[in-house]
């Protein structure tokens, strides 16, 4: 029996504490890198130069894209990929692969366009064949560990367990380590893949439908939107991120070997648990429907302002990684106490 | 009635930040008393239930037991005094047995005891609740939804509660069931058990209550004598108001133009294929009990549910839905009778529910940058009656008829040609119902088929234009208009060949 108002204009304040309330974890986020920042410049050495803020970006930027990729998967209520770092493992050695030896054709040999294709397509076929068995009612855990096994061991089989070199001068140096107005090509990227991505989310009907099945997939498929297709679409997005930056980072190296994101890669070691610290650091809710890739971008930012502090406080990665681990384990408390005002109760 | 109420609440106020949620309210119940508490959704039923059982400690106001004062921290406390509390959402654990979930708890339990020795324990209560031919050592998910209500009430029973709450016990149940339950409640009574019964099913609250408790806002407002008001009377106290017509009138003919043809469907949960038709224009009731088939044809007509066999006819195609999605483009509407479940979008603001039927009439080239959006959802809500203010709110905020109205009114967003309403109304307050059987019959009259199913034999008997009614998934019989009688239809959706008096 609500009266129907005909005024349609919310007043000001309402529309405020609308936003505020929306966006707590934002605030709460927001104010620690208050705080991380002003700790640092008062005491890190070296912490305040320019060449330490590109490293930052260039960290956040590399597992923020994977991050960013995630971020669709966790939303639209598929839990996470668990094969992260293996797609990249796997799409790194395709593309060495390829700017080493054209996939057994000379006349190929280095040339960038089809290396990158290459990785693309084995991203875009194991994220299908993965997202196929999750909307057919796999459970994504499980579907996606054993994925993990599959394409790690297919890369590491592949090339034998060996470094495969490939050397400068090659086509790859632009993404790898070059720079466009003074920011890396992969921090150029970053920033472009999160404005589309917040683009597709915000504005897209294909965004709206992310939220709405990761918010209620029964009543998804009532109203016409099925996680079958929607499985499919969002590994899809998440394996091609990981190819992405599994391309940049061999480029980087000049080499791969299906163990890099697995040891060597970034400081902090194991990238899956990275990426997913990422999209919970950001704040979106792990049962879906919740959270916004701009959230995941700036948690990309935080987890590198944290551990380049902890760098230049001079720790090894041992105590890094229990940082990455701090941190996914704070943003699960925060999240529990400051989402459950806002979220539906009974 | 001249005894003292052995438990007696006077003056009991609650409030939760700004909104007070109870003020001045009374209650009392006698030893082997049946009380109606009725009232609203959000007049403070809920809270009140939640007082008495003592989930709610940080209340003002006098709460007396056998004329001392208590004050209860938790549940537990409460239960000590013989107070205890059968949720509607049941607290059984499915794939244990009767028994075992009887003695959940261990107390008066032997360390070890092997479940002959607990079934031998359960007996008595079962048999107490009219559970005599159900084995204590079945496991819970093989019982009905009715038989777990009762099994419920043992438990209680069985931890010597004098007090029991029964809190819309038949709320999800058919009429068999329903029945069930009331003889329980009854037989509880003449055994000296106090029992508080909340419902909104106002039929149940005449037949077996002896005084009745009405919440208004808030307010009690005084104790009846049931036998002293009628339903009009009492629905007029509940709203502060009078109701003038629950139900819309019927219409004056039935078109003779089929809209949707239904033939030889056969959906798991029907005994034999079902054919029929739904003229335009016209409300068309499913009338029958839980696992009769009604709901199970709506839902197969949606393709929310396989059918073996069979096809529709609309607007001259003939096909056979295999998804929503099929139907939905099909201009088939399925508001589902569980809408916490597949109904809406509980975390998402209302009006991303409206609209998320029909994203592609809200945007172009599948992008969407919010203005008609904004208008498209406003005017969904304006026509039914949907607060324009609450527009951004979660959907999971609102009270349960309002929910009730985004489910039903999201669906106007695909222009649709067929409406299938499961349980149009259930767990709705009385006014959200009448408004929503208004809106039900003006969307008829603009030439909307619509198709319900439901067990409340008031809504079926007064809402449609023609009833189908339906047995243990048998199609049983069709009537049309003035022919459309209570006694007529519950007899044949309760025992239609005589089977009780062989």
């Amino acid at each position: 029996m609500s009266a129907i108002i005909e005024n349609n204009q919310l007043p000001f304040s309402t529309k405020f504490l609308q936003f505020y309330k929306d966006r707590t974890l934002l605030a709460i986020l927001l104010s620690l890198f208050a705080v991380m920042f002003i700790y640092g410049i008062f005491f890190t050495e070296n912490y305040l130069t320019i060449t330490n803020f590109k490293a930052i970006i260039r960290d956040a930027a590399l597992y923020g894209i994977m991050a960013i990729g995630l971020t669709f998967v966790t939303l639209s209520g598929n839990f996470f990929l668990l094969s992260l770092k293996e797609t990249a493992s796997i799409c790194g050695v395709t593309f060495a692969m390829g700017m080493a030896t054209g996939f057994g054709s000379p006349d190929l040999a280095g040339n960038f366009l089809v290396s990158l294709l290459a990785a693309l397509a084995v991203g875009v076929v194991s994220g299908v064949i993965q997202g196929y068995f999750v909307g057919m009612g796999g459970n994504p855990i499980v579907v996606t560990l054993g994925g993990a096994g599959i394409l790690y061991g297919i890369g590491a089989w592949w090339s034998d367990n060996l470094v495969i070199n490939f050397t400068r001068p090659h086509d790859a140096e632009w993404l790898g380590t070059g720079s466009f107005l003074g920011l890396p090509s992969i921090t150029w990227s970053f920033i472009l893949i999160a404005i589309a991505a917040e683009i597709v989310l915000r504005h897209t009907n294909f965004g709206r439908k992310v939220y709405l099945v990761g918010a209620n997939k029964a009543a998804g498929k009532a109203t016409g939107h099925e996680n079958f297709s929607m499985a499919i679409i969002v590994f899809t997005i998440c394996s091609v991120c990981c190819a992405f930056v599994a391309v940049a980072f061999v480029a980087q190296m000049d080499s791969a070997q299906s163990n890099y994101f697995s040891a060597e890669f970034g400081s902090s070691g194991d990238m899956t648990i990275l990426v997913i610290a990422t999209v919970m650091v950001g704040g979106n809710s792990i049962m879906g429907g919740y959270g916004s890739t701009l959230r995941t971008s700036l948690g990309a930012i935080f987890i590198a302002m944290v551990d380049n502090m902890m760098v230049l406080q001079g720790f090894n990665s041992g105590p890094r990684i229990v940082g990455v681990g701090l941190m996914i384990v704070f943003s699960i408390i925060v999240f529990g106490l400051f989402a459950k005002g806002s979220r539906a109760q009974e | 009635m001249s005894t003292n109420p052995i438990l007696k609440i006077t003056n009991v106020s609650r409030t939760f930040g700004a909104i007070q949620a109870l003020k001045e309210a009374n209650f009392e119940i006698n030893e082997g008393e049946i009380m109606g508490l009725v009232g609203e959704n959000g007049a403070g039923k809920s809270t009140l239930v939640k007082i008495i059982s003592g989930f709610d400690p940080g209340f003002k106001g006098s709460y007396q037991i056998n004329n001392k004062e208590v004050k209860f921290e938790t549940p537990s406390q409460a239960e000590e005094s013989g107070i205890a509390i059968a949720q509607q959402e049941l607290s059984l654990i499915p794939n244990m047995s009767v028994a075992e979930n009887i003695f959940l708890t261990g107390a008066k339990v032997k360390k070890f005891a092997t479940l002959n020795t607990l079934a031998k324990m359960a007996r008595p209560y079962l048999d107490q609740v009219g559970l005599t031919e159900v084995d204590p050592t079945t496991r819970i998910n093989l019982l009905s939804v009715g038989e777990q209500h009762l099994v419920e009430v043992a438990r209680l029973i069985s931890r010597e509660a004098k007090i029991l709450i029964l809190d819309e016990p038949t709320a999800a149940l058919g009429e068999a069931e329903s029945r069930r339950i009331l003889e329980m409640v009854e037989r509880l009574a003449a055994n000296g058990k106090s029992i508080i019964y909340v419902s909104h099913r106002l039929d149940e609250i005449f037949k077996i209550t002896k005084r009745i408790t009405i919440l208004r806002d808030g307010v009690s407002q005084g104790i009846q004598e049931t036998k002293d008001i009628d339903v009009n009377k009492l629905v007029e106290i509940m709203l502060g108001r009078e109701l003038a017509n629950m139900f819309p009138s019927k219409a004056d003919h039935i078109s003779d133009d089929p809209k949707l043809e239904v033939k030889e469907l056969w959906p798991d949960g029907v005994l034999e294929p079902v054919s029929f038709s739904a003229f335009k224009g016209e409300i068309l009731g499913l009338s029958g009990q839980l696992g009769s088939g009604a709901g199970e044809v709506l839902a197969s007509i949606a393709g929310a549910l396989q059918s073996r066999s069979g096809s529709l006819t609309l607007n001259g195609e003939t096909f056979l839905p295999k998804s929503p999605s099929h139907a939905i483009k099909k201009k088939i509407a399925y508001c589902s009778s569980d809408r916490k479940k597949d109904g809406l979008f509980l975390g998402r603001p209302i009006f991303e529910n409206l609209t998320s039927p029909a994203l592609g009439a809200i945007s172009k080239y599948g992008f969407n940058f919010g203005s008609s959006e904004d208008n498209y959802s406003k005017n969904l809500a304006k026509e039914f009656l949907i607060d324009v203010k609450r527009m951004h709110d979660e959907s999971g905020l609102l009270s349960g008829g309002n929910q009730q109205k985004v489910a039903l009114g999201k669906w106007l967003s695909i222009k649709p040609d067929v409406l299938l309403v499961n349980e149009p109304t259930r767990g709705v307050d009385v006014g959200a119902k009448s408004e929503i059987y208004q809106r039900m019959r003006e969307l008829a009259a603009r030439g909307i088929t619509i198709i319900f199913a439901s067990t409340d034999i008031q809504e079926i008997t007064y809402l449609p234009d023609r009833v189908i009614t339906f047995y243990r998934g048998m199609m049983i019989d069709e009537h049309r208009l003035e022919k459309i009688k209570t006694p007529l239809i519950l007899k044949e959706i309760t025992d239609p060949f005589n089977e009780t008096n062989l």
